[in-house]
């Protein structure tokens, strides 16, 4: 009787016997070892995480409303009042508490940077993973189609998308003053990058030997792009996405900086930096430096994060034993 | 060589296009201008429609957008008798002539390329030339044209300043980097760089701005740099010199705040690329022949080295115009990119679409430049 049993299976089972088992080492296993080694990244994995948690819970902490004003005991708004114990970063010209804005604020800077990213990994891949595999007409035509997005200026559209959204009666409120509209102009016009880069890395995969030996195994298409040539493109994908996300995040508090983007009173980081450099000639730095720094570290934890695993996903970096 | 460069002129006409459509549908997408104007309901009966009717507001979104299109590449009070334009474009042609003659022909296109800048920018000057780009709805009565090219000077200085700053600092920057591999002004150049590519422009701008130029005076009381503007108010009565710093005064912080991310972006670039040069063979070849280190640094890697930031010098181009867009709004920088926001603000469809597209030529002719220029450095390179 033959066994029908795959050649690894068989073998586990014989180290099993015969006590000799030994832990495979993984892809996996080796892209996070490679990536606990990255210091930077790991404190920046940990920056990012704690952010990420600040955010969504923060409605359950104990924050103030971010758009409401503070009022001290004889009824009169505290306006700019500097930091101190209980108003840890301070209030701003109309008496809102600037640290429940930044932490509020971060909401629409990290759905804009996620949803970007995940909007331009998802279209990135498939129009590059289809023109790769499939050469000819259908090839040319998405590239050209990727070049021409690709040339629009990045700014200057965003702008004027930005500036008209909240206007267009005809589009949902959810599309057109919050995040979400933001974060769909920017995945639309910055998709091209990655396109091209899975376009190329499919072109030289699916002339490989391994492909090749797939295919006179009899796989069909999809098992070939799924199983063979998509997990091989995988490392340019996630850098190319960390740095979408970092630029997103940017372009977003850019668009709200020059009062583009998400309408106030909704608080974003863009808008504060904004509002506080007008009022940190008068002395009032708070909310410049509290707004900026947590733009700065924010997108400065995801570029670490990306260099990180950039060197952790190449494969060509050896890795020496302890 | 030809067909190259009359392709990509092709594809940018085409993404020019593309570009102006999609403005001018999402501009459509609000509705109609005139519903903006805060006197609506003060107007006369009828003064609204016959707006409309003039402004061709009424007519169907493709005909105005064919319209606009062919306005906009039409010259308006196009006067043949002028003699300068004429006789630029016949010394054009001679030196196109000559050089064809006589020049490397591997230099050809640079000269060329240099020789029709040369002769565009006389003969624009001297042209009095004027396209019909509308007139602006918000003032209802300045032609576009005027207000658009009379700013272009002022993003051009910007632009070209942050330009020259980052590569200045920038690529000796990575060369030293990258002969100090690994040292510690290494790797603070490297952390410096990430830092700068986290750091939006405004927030750099906004910092300067107030701590360099605004506080930093409060503290004390030497005014090192202006906060606004492009000149001073007193610029036409000083002196030579001293409109020189006054210039210098009023350009440096906006010019800073756009060149610091490009800046970090040519290091880091130039360090990879002079890396490179280093582990190539023949520079071993260099080595073995028993050259000295200066020889093998300067003749050898530097040279080669150089190139490739070309092609980045033409993806930053991009990056430096929206850099300014923003800069110009912090610094009240007279620029096309201010002029961009303030029409933004009121939604000046001629104007803002006028500049929109002014942006993508530029843009697109500085890439083409750029891919030539490569060409002419790199022998490897071909176009076919």
């Amino acid at each position: 009787m033959t066994d029908t049993r795959g050649a690894g299976e068989r073998l586990e089972e014989l180290d099993a016997v015969e006590g000799l088992a030994v832990e495979p080492i993984t892809q996996w296993d080796l892209f996070w070892t490679r990536l606990r080694r990255h210091r930077l990244a790991m404190v920046a994995a940990g920056v990012l995480t704690f952010m990420v948690l600040l955010v969504v819970l923060a409605p359950l902490l104990p924050f103030e409303d971010p758009t409401q004003r503070l009022l001290d005991d004889t009824g009169r708004t505290l306006r700019n009042i500097g930091p101190r114990g209980g108003i840890l970063f301070g209030t701003d010209e109309l008496g809102r508490d600037v640290l429940s804005r930044v932490v509020y604020g971060g909401r629409a800077s990290l759905i804009v940077g996620g949803v970007t990213g995940a909007l331009v990994c998802t279209m990135g891949t498939l129009v590059g993973s289809i023109a790769g595999y499939y050469p000819g007409p259908v090839d040319q035509s998405l590239m050209r189609f990727t070049d021409l997005v690709l040339g629009l200026p990045l700014l200057p559209v965003a702008i004027v998308v930005g500036r008209i959204l909240p206007d267009v009666e005809w589009l949902p409120s959810w599309v057109g003053d919050g995040p979400i509209g933001i974060a769909l102009l920017l995945g639309f016009l910055s998709w091209g990058g990655l396109a091209r880069i899975v376009r190329a890395e499919f072109l030289s995969l699916r002339e490989k030997e391994f492909v090749e030996a797939a295919r006179a195994a009899g796989a069909n298409d999809r098992r070939i792009v799924f199983r063979h040539i998509l997990p091989n493109a995988i490392s340019p994908i996630i850098v190319q996405t960390t740095l979408i996300v970092g630029i997103a995040i940017i372009v977003e508090a850019a668009l709200s900086f020059l009062g583009f983007g998400i309408p106030p009173p909704t608080p974003t980081w863009g808008g504060i930096v904004s509002e506080g450099g007008r009022i940190a000639v008068r002395g009032f730095w708070w909310q410049l430096v509290f707004g900026g720094t947590a733009l700065v570290v924010t997108v400065l934890s995801i570029n670490f994060l990306g260099d990180g695993l950039r060197d952790a996903l190449d494969p060509t970096q050896t890795i020496e034993r302890k | 060589m030809f067909a190259y460069i009359i392709r990509r002129l092709v594809y940018g006409a085409v993404t020019l296009i593309a570009l102006s459509f999609i403005v001018f549908m999402m501009l459509q997408a609000a509705g109609s201008p005139l519903d903006r104007l805060y006197l609506n309901n003060l107007l006369e009966d009828g003064f609204i429609e016959e707006v409309t009717r003039l402004w061709g507001l009424d007519q169907p979104l493709l005909v105005q957008y064919w319209k606009w299109l062919t306005n906009y590449v039409q010259p308006l009070d196009f006067s043949p008798q002028n003699i300068i334009p004429w006789i630029v474009l016949g010394i054009v042609a001679v030196a196109i002539a000559a050089i064809w003659r006589f020049a490397e022909p591997r230099f050809r296109p640079a000269w060329i390329l240099g020789v029709v800048f040369v002769g565009a920018m006389v003969a624009l000057r001297n042209m009095n030339i004027e396209f019909d780009w509308g007139i602006s709805f918000n003032s209802g009565s300045t032609l576009v044209w005027d207000e658009v090219f009379s700013r272009a000077g002022a993003t051009f200085r910007l632009g070209f300043t942050a330009l020259g700053i980052a590569l200045i600092v920038g690529i000796p920057l990575g060369i030293y980097q990258a002969l100090r591999q690994y040292s510690f002004f290494d790797q603070l150049g490297t952390f410096s760089a990430f830092v700068a590519f986290s750091t939006p422009i405004f927030v750099i701008g906004v910092a300067l701005q107030t701590y360099v130029a605004f506080r930093f005076e409060e503290w004390t009381g030497v005014k090192l740099f202006f906060v606004a503007g492009m000149t001073g108010d007193n610029y036409a009565q000083l002196s030579f010199i001293d409109q020189m710093g006054d210039i210098f005064r009023h350009l440096t912080l906006p010019a800073i705040s756009i060149a610091l991310i490009s800046l970090a972006g040519y290091s880091r670039f130039q360090r990879a690329s002079m890396l490179e040069v280093m582990r190539s063979d023949y520079l071993r070849t260099a080595k073995a022949k028993g050259l000295s280190r200066r020889t093998i640094i300067v003749k050898h890697a530097l040279r080669n080295a150089l190139i490739p930031i070309v092609t980045l010098v033409s993806i930053d181009i991009a990056f430096i115009i929206g850099g300014a867009i923003i800069t110009e709004s912090i610094f009240g920088w007279p620029g096309l990119g201010r002029k961009y926001i303030e029409a933004l603000g009121v939604v000046d469809f001629p104007v803002i679409m006028a500049i929109v597209l002014v942006i993508g030529i530029g843009i697109v002719i500085m890439n083409i430049v750029a891919d030539i220029l490569y060409g002419v450095l790199d022998p490897r390179v071909r176009y076919d």
